[in-house]
């Protein structure tokens, strides 16, 4: 399973997961900033290993920050974060007959790796759910709806 | 008081300048295409104050060549980010340049232009025109993130720019302009027996949402996207 994550702990944790799963897991990158040459090779990268990995029907997830969603870390990740929400669905409805699933878990500050780990490994395992987003944590409570 | 509209070349951007520009707004409209003579032609024609600049919003003298027309013009109030392309293909069949093309020309360039104009806002409101795309559509995956990267950055700039500047989303679904009536007509007929409403919608529709949203009437109002779509967002 092809892994882009920048955050160690997570790493270590969805690299436990990985051995027996083909897929794509693609972690918004914590430290893209507010320059747009950064948020364009950020999403680039994103549509090379997205595009390889649904070229040979492999699932990919993307995993980015709720607080990114909500634009709380300034335009950079926001972008990034909600671009790659908009690309997951449109994947999603591209392969679904198919069956090869995409989908984004948003994440929190204080989200357990390995727990974060599990839920990636569930969405690579079969052709549902796909074109979700998955909430881990309650940050997105009572807060705008993607 | 002064607006900037980008896209002003094509339907909907004309019908934006338009309905500005008859609420009293001195409009700088900005395109890349040579069309934006005859745009600016018909506006003028109707009394419409305008200041035309064509520009490519993807290059640094472009973005500086619209900043340069909105500190002369003065007063600068409004910003709708309406420029946009498509390069519509199945995910897997997608060049990396047309990727990299829509991607730097829908979201890159509404993003750079905001940050060269919103220091020249003292107060006023910011409309990005997204799409009903932004929810995921067939064939458009460099569309549709582009479209969904607005809606981030709606909402990172309704918070840093807050309380002074307002900024929306505004994202239409099927609507009557140039690029829908180049749609086969038996295709173009499947999408419209999809939609609630059972029609297109007029780009002077958006328009008039896009005006609201840069009024007072719509001053507790920041962050949001607003769909204008016929329903279609819920129909199978």
């Amino acid at each position: 399973m092809p892994l882009r994550c920048q955050p160690e702990e997570i790493a270590a944790a969805l690299d436990a997961w990985r051995e027996d799963r083909s897929g794509l897991v693609f972690v918004a990158d914590d430290t893209t900033g507010d320059d747009w040459s950064e948020v364009s090779a950020e999403l680039t990268e994103a549509f090379r290993l997205t595009k390889k990995s649904l070229t040979a029907m492999r699932p990919v997830v993307f995993v980015v920050h709720n607080d990114d969603l909500l634009g709380r870390n300034g335009p950079g990740r926001a972008m990034v974060a909600t671009g790659l929400l908009s690309a997951a669905r449109t994947a999603a409805l591209e392969h679904r007959k198919a069956g090869v699933a995409v989908n984004v878990i948003a994440r929190e500050e204080g989200t357990n790796p390995r727990w974060l780990a599990r839920w990636c490994g569930l969405l690579m395992e079969g052709t549902d759910p796909t074109g979700q987003l998955i909430h881990l944590g309650s940050g997105h409570l009572g807060k705008a709806l993607p | 008081m002064t607006a900037v509209v980008t896209g002003a070349a094509g339907g909907i951007g004309r019908a934006l300048c338009r309905r500005l520009g008859k609420a009293g707004h001195r409009v700088v409209a900005v395109d890349l295409s040579p069309r934006l003579e005859e745009t600016v032609a018909i506006l003028e024609n109707e009394a419409i104050v305008v200041e035309p600049v064509q520009a490519d919003l993807t290059t640094r003298s472009g973005i500086e060549a619209v900043a340069l027309a909105s500190q002369r013009s003065g007063g600068l109030q409004v910003l709708v980010n309406n420029a946009g392309i498509t390069r519509d293909s199945r995910l897997v069949n997608l060049s990396e340049g047309d990727f990299k093309a829509v991607i730097d020309v829908n979201l890159g360039a509404a993003y750079r232009l905001t940050r060269a104009l919103a220091h020249l806002m003292e107060a006023g409101s910011i409309i990005n025109i997204s799409s009903r795309a932004y929810l995921g559509n067939f064939g458009q995956f460099n569309y549709s993130m582009s479209k969904g990267g607005l809606v981030g950055l709606t909402r990172a700039l309704a918070l840093t720019l807050a309380p002074s500047i307002r900024v929306n989303a505004v994202a239409p679904g099927l609507i009557q302009t140039e690029m829908a009536m180049s749609i086969p007509d038996d295709v173009l007929g499947r999408m419209i027996a999809l939609i609630p409403a059972a029609r297109m919608g007029q780009p002077e529709e958006v328009a008039e949402l896009v005006f609201f949203l840069a009024s007072d009437a719509s001053s507790y109002i920041t962050g949001e996207v607003l769909i204008i779509g016929g329903g279609r967002s819920l129909s199978r």
